[in-house]
């Protein structure tokens, strides 16, 4: 009788263990849909919370100079007008950051941050095909389409120069930006970009 | 009585005929399931669809160079024009290289295609790696109503995706998913510059773009997509049931750049440069693509999946 009980319960014990294992296989298998592919990394928060700041900080100025040239409407047929437009509110952020330096929205802390998540989503071979996709066509000192880009904070990003495509889990990973800015490559250094404005707010040299 | 009797067996007899009509028609109708990409090669510009036109349309890729090139491809697109009216004309990106300045909006653009823009056509432009998005995406010719990534529905049962494929980030993929979602059981036609099916040599299909991207066009039923980047043309075997077109050579060129060794080539063509034109009607998107001296290099149809979008 002891051992018809033992050799049920070893029974019900192994269906529970098959159960398990089958319910851990389905979740994994969930794990890796494609809506999954890219998950999102979470950059500690003290840093995200620098970064925040700073970002707001320049947003500020921003907008006080978007309020201060004359306002272009959404659209307009004339291609001197939006230019003149770019040209007067990059002269106008210029005048409210005058001081502004390399390290005023990349702090040490921040920047710190930025590398690894970079580093973490350029290494290995997938790493490979995403640091290919930074320095090819489209980063201005890459050789097929080479363009001079000035590297300086208030700097002109210039309009002749191409833009670097931004690999999508770059920036799944990065801490998301105001519509108004945007993380680019010039070769190897990161920078972030006012384009509205056309200007380089601040830049990371040698990220990658 | 006896009339009664004759008038219904007559009725009857002319109800059981009409029934065996409809069932006629319904069987030569093809299987909304299969979708053949049907491409030929033809020498001569001929009307694509023979059904009742409902959207007839033109797309350019990589244009705004100012040489020789895109002005001739201008010319050629005015020309095709004349005997397919088409509404109005998609940019894959890349409509302006080097200067964005006003003088380069005229000879990139207002110039190669002045005489479409005098009678009205509309471009609608996305967002390529040469071009600078603010000063593109407020240009009005160019249609984006201020936006890098926008949709439009020129005609009931169609809408386009206008994205920005260099710089896909979160923001612009929770758009792309509401705005699929919602577009309900439409013609769902995504454009951008970046290819994530390519048998170029030098660039290759956006790896990185498709991961995040596929599963949405999946997802929601998406029949078509047109990109450009690589300076030629491309017709790729359809992949997960969505039909695939890059076309990067409506100014610039990239003799010989399409690898022989590709699986998923349907048809390519780098030996010129091109245009293309396609027209929807009902069910059916036509296509041409045509060469800078006018030979049609491919033309063909395919019928779109019928399938349930998901929620």
């Amino acid at each position: 009788m002891r051992t018809h009980l033992s050799s049920r319960h070893t029974r019900t014990a192994a269906l529970c263990l098959l159960l398990l294992l089958i319910s851990a296989c389905v979740e994994n298998s969930q794990a890796t849909s494609p809506q999954a592919t890219l998950p999102q990394a979470t950059p500690p928060q003290a840093q995200s919370k620098e970064f925040e700041a700073g970002i707001d900080k320049y947003m500020q100025i921003h907008r006080k100079a978007v309020g201060a040239v004359p306002a272009l409407p959404r659209e307009s047929s004339d291609a001197a007008l939006i230019a003149k437009h770019q040209q007067q509110l990059a002269g106008k952020i210029r005048e409210l950051r005058p001081k502004a330096m390399v390290g005023e929205v990349f702090s040490p802390a921040v920047r710190q941050m930025v590398i690894a998540i970079i580093k973490q989503k350029t290494e290995g071979k997938d790493g490979a095909a995403v640091k290919a996709t930074i320095l090819g066509d489209g980063n201005p000192k890459s050789a097929e389409s080479p363009a001079p880009v000035n590297l300086a904070v208030n700097g002109t990003y210039p309009a002749s120069a191409p833009l670097s495509t931004m690999p999508p889990s770059i920036l799944m990973a990065l801490p998301m930006l105001p519509k108004e800015l945007e993380y680019r490559f010039v070769g190897r250094n990161l920078i972030l970009l006012d384009s509205q404005a056309n200007l380089i707010v601040d830049f990371i040299p040698n990220v990658l | 009585m006896k009339s009664a009797k004759r008038s219904l067996r007559l009725s009857l007899v002319m109800f059981l005929a009409l029934l065996f009509q409809l069932q006629g028609q319904q069987s030569t109708r093809p299987d909304p399931g299969v979708r053949p990409a049907e491409g030929t090669a033809t020498a001569t510009a001929q009307q694509p669809a023979q059904q009742q036109p409902q959207l007839k349309f033109a797309i350019l890729g990589d244009t705004g160079t100012g040489g020789r090139q895109q002005y001739e491809v201008g010319q050629k697109l005015t020309a095709t024009r004349g005997t397919f009216p088409f509404e109005f004309v998609i940019l894959l990106g890349d409509n302006m290289y080097g200067g964005e300045n006003a003088k380069d909006f005229q000879t990139k653009f207002e110039k190669p295609y002045e005489a479409l823009l005098k009678t009205g056509i509309k471009f609608y432009a996305s967002l390529g790696n040469h071009d600078v998005p603010e000063r593109q995406i407020t240009y009005k010719l160019f249609n984006m109503d201020g936006k890098r990534y926008y949709t439009f529905k020129p005609k009931d049962g169609v809408r386009f995706f206008a994205l920005d494929s260099n710089y896909m980030d979160k923001r612009q993929l929770e758009w792309l998913e509401t705005e699929l979602k919602n577009s309900g059981s439409e013609w769902k036609i995504p454009f951008f510059h970046h290819p994530i099916y390519s048998s170029g040599e030098k660039h290759g299909p956006a790896l990185e773009l498709r991961k995040v991207l596929e599963p949405l066009l999946i997802k929601y039923g998406v029949d078509v997509v047109f990109a450009g980047h690589e300076h030629f043309y491309e017709r790729l075997k359809p992949q997960n049931d969505i039909q695939y077109f890059t076309l990067g050579s409506s100014a610039k060129l990239r003799k010989g750049g399409i690898t022989g060794r590709s699986a998923i080539t349907a048809k390519g063509f780098d030996a010129d440069n091109a245009f293309m034109i396609a027209e929807i009607a009902g069910d059916e998107m036509s296509f041409q693509a045509i060469s800078r001296t006018g030979t049609v290099v491919d033309s063909g149809k395919f019928r779109r999946v019928e399938r349930k979008a998901s929620n």
